[in-house]
């Protein structure tokens, strides 16, 4: 378990933060909050492998599509690798299956943010708990 | 192995088929409840499969009826317009 204190409160905040990011719920499970981890691993993953199967890895596009880009890539850097793959546009994708795989792998990437700012807050509490402020 | 793994890294690479119809909007549950669940996940301060589960689907059925209720109000507002 991750040990906050005074003096490694912010390095620990921030390690709570890019391992959630890294891979969704680690934030959680490092904090031992596992059924919640697994819980978000488990959903976010696959709603973000629903978006690409539908819409193929064309959905997540840099240069075309990069607003939709910047949810997507809150899934984890995994989206970075994709992106430089499909940034030449030779994964073209139009219509209702692009629709939907840019929604559902954006709204992925937006409720992996919110776990992320959920496990920064829960590491901030165990902190304010364990030195009494 | 290699021969399905190949697949299935295949079927990523093409888009599926699906029309424009009003079916196509039935997409949407999936989504909804996954947005159910990891809200859930992340505000309830103790995770029991039982209390867990009553949560989302309140949470979903909520979701829906406010998008049916939304959908319904703008095809009465599109009606009296045109």
């Amino acid at each position: 378990m991750l040990r906050i204190s005074k003096e490694n409160y912010i390095p620990s905040l921030l390690i709570v933060a890019l391992s959630g990011w890294l891979v969704p719920g680690a934030g959680h499970f490092i904090l031992e909050e596992k059924k919640r981890a697994i819980i978000i691993f488990v959903t976010i993953v696959i709603t973000f492998l629903t978006g690409l199967y539908v819409g193929s890895i064309g959905v997540i596009d840099p240069v075309g599509a990069w607003p939709w880009y910047l949810a997507q890539i809150m899934n984890s850097p995994a989206v970075v690798v994709i992106g430089h793959l499909t940034a030449a546009g030779t994964y073209p994708v139009y219509g209702r299956p692009n629709e939907i795989g840019q929604i559902y792998t954006s709204i992925a990437g937006l409720l992996n943010l919110l776990c992320i700012i959920n496990a920064v807050y829960l590491a901030h509490l165990r902190r304010a708990e364990t030195t009494g402020e | 192995m290699p021969t399905q793994t190949a697949f299935i890294i295949a079927s990523f690479t093409a888009p599926q088929q699906i029309g424009t119809s009003p079916y196509s909007l039935l997409w949407l549950l999936p989504l909804v409840a996954a947005i159910a669940v990891v809200y859930k996940a992340t505000k309830l301060p103790t995770i029991t499969a039982g209390v867990f589960l009553k949560e989302v689907a309140v949470l979903f059925g909520s979701i829906i009826v406010f998008i049916a209720v939304t959908a319904l109000v703008l095809c009465v507002l599109a009606w009296l317009i045109t």
